[in-house]
């Protein structure tokens, strides 16, 4: 949605709502634009040692490919490389965001 | 201030002296002579001052006396070549074998000064047969590392080498890659190819270090074995920068594909890796050398290492022209010392 100068994402993940600025900590990339998937988490006793986790909750940077989970506004990789989230709340049909 | 010079090639007195070491079914076999290679160094590949009735560095009391009491150097890392990797890998296990039985039986355990310390050398093509031979040696008080060729077939990161480097880290013993003498079964020098000429050779050969460095930590061995740590004996430190920051990149970018590295690659390095000086790496302009060392904390990686008796031998006053006191302190001796254990005798030997 439209909102402050790149606009915010706003998620539904398992019926809560979620919301990230639409710029990546990266480049400034528009964020929402990528895939939204799930992560790997490293998993030993799998034949691959891989296991998927969190469909649903990553947004994937269409530029460069950073991992942002949803919920939080964490890089997968760098947690310090955050990507702003915001507090969403639902009011007679209209979407408020809080900074 | 104390000086451990973590990279010294003894040699045979003459190619055959092998053979004394080898038991009889494998006495008679061809094996390649250890200046067999088809890249020659200017000059040859060893100091033309130390040629006499025997190979250069072959010796102990001349190397003792050219380390120790001429350069000021208060501890050596003996790590001798071996054949190249040899189509008959069992062979070349025995190799390794006669060599270490060499190194102990001239080297090591005739010297009563305790300054001489040791390489067991093993043959990665041999999985089995090297971790035989580091479980053979590894009690031995003087073997403080365990000795892998540069040349591979396979980056070191393959999980076909892992029980060589589980052994090594089981005895806390670090694994010192070098490039080895004799030319066996290998590939070309370079990524591109056969280089034309020496130059060429010996300016890209060090970047193999890299393939096996980048491997290690991506394919998650440093990850799986804490106690892990690798010791690039030919320099190849020069090019770490660009190419740590490199991998850092990719690895925020494909992270999900290797889930088991959970750290900047470039976190790995002060906990598994090290470098031996080589003259060929760092600044022209000593000018540069004290911020150039800052970059990647090389300062924490870099152990001085002669390459004696090799034609490119380097002083300590020249591997650490241009750096600060710190820095001239981790590198001379500090890093070595910390690395294999050997702070007591370092500390006992200051003046």
């Amino acid at each position: 949605m439209q909102a402050g100068k790149f606009g915010v994402g706003v998620y539904n993940i398992d019926g809560s709502l979620y919301a990230i600025a639409n710029y990546c900590s990266h480049e400034g990339a528009p964020l929402c634009a990528g895939y939204v998937r799930g992560t790997t988490e490293f998993a030993p006793e799998m034949p691959d040692q891989i296991r998927h986790v969190r469909e649903g909750q990553i947004a994937r940077c269409p530029w460069h490919q950073w991992e942002f989970d949803i919920t939080t506004g964490a890089n997968l990789a760098d947690p310090r490389k955050r990507v702003r989230t915001y507090e969403v709340d639902v009011s007679d049909g209209q979407v408020y965001l809080t900074a | 201030m104390s000086i451990i010079d973590a990279n010294v090639q003894p040699h045979f007195r003459y190619n055959a002296e092998i053979r004394r070491y080898l038991s009889a079914p494998h006495k008679l076999r061809s094996i390649p002579d250890v200046e067999q290679q088809w890249y020659q160094a200017p000059g040859g590949d060893y100091r033309q001052d130390l040629y006499g009735d025997h190979y250069p560095g072959s010796d102990p009391d001349t190397v003792a006396r050219h380390l120790f009491d001429e350069g000021g150097v208060d501890l050596a890392i003996l790590n001798p070549l071996t054949r190249g990797n040899i189509a008959d890998y069992l062979l070349n296990s025995r190799l390794c074998a006669a060599i270490n039985d060499w190194l102990l039986d001239r080297w090591l355990e005739p010297d009563t000064t305790g300054r001489f310390l040791g390489t067991i050398r093993v043959n990665p093509e041999d999985v089995k047969g090297a971790v035989a031979e580091i479980e053979r040696l590894a009690d031995h008080p003087k073997m403080v590392q365990v000795g892998v060729p540069l040349q591979s077939r396979e980056p070191y990161g393959k999980p076909m080498f892992e029980p060589i480097w589980e052994a090594a880290a089981a005895h806390g013993l670090p694994v010192a890659v070098h490039i080895n003498g004799g030319n066996g079964v290998d590939h070309a020098p370079t990524f591109a190819g056969h280089a034309f000429t020496y130059p060429g050779y010996a300016a890209f050969m060090p970047l193999n270090s890299f393939v096996h460095l980048a491997t290690l930590i991506i394919e998650g061995m440093f990850g799986r074995h804490q106690n892990l740590k690798f010791v690039f004996a030919d320099g190849g430190y020069d090019i770490l920068t660009p190419l740590m920051w490199r991998l850092d990149t990719f690895w925020m970018s494909m992270r999900d594909q290797t889930p088991w590295v959970d750290r900047y690659p470039s976190e790995y390095l002060p906990d598994h890796v090290r470098f031996c000086s080589s003259a060929f790496d760092g600044p022209t302009d000593d000018s540069h050398a004290e911020r150039w060392l800052n970059y990647t904390d090389k300062a924490d990686l870099l152990m001085y290492g002669s390459s004696y008796p090799h034609w490119s031998t380097s002083s300590p006053d020249t591997v650490v022209a241009g750096l600060n006191d710190v820095q001239r302190e981790k590198v001379l001796w500090r890093n070595a010392s910390d690395l294999y254990g050997v702070a007591s005798h370092v500390e006992g030997s200051r003046s």
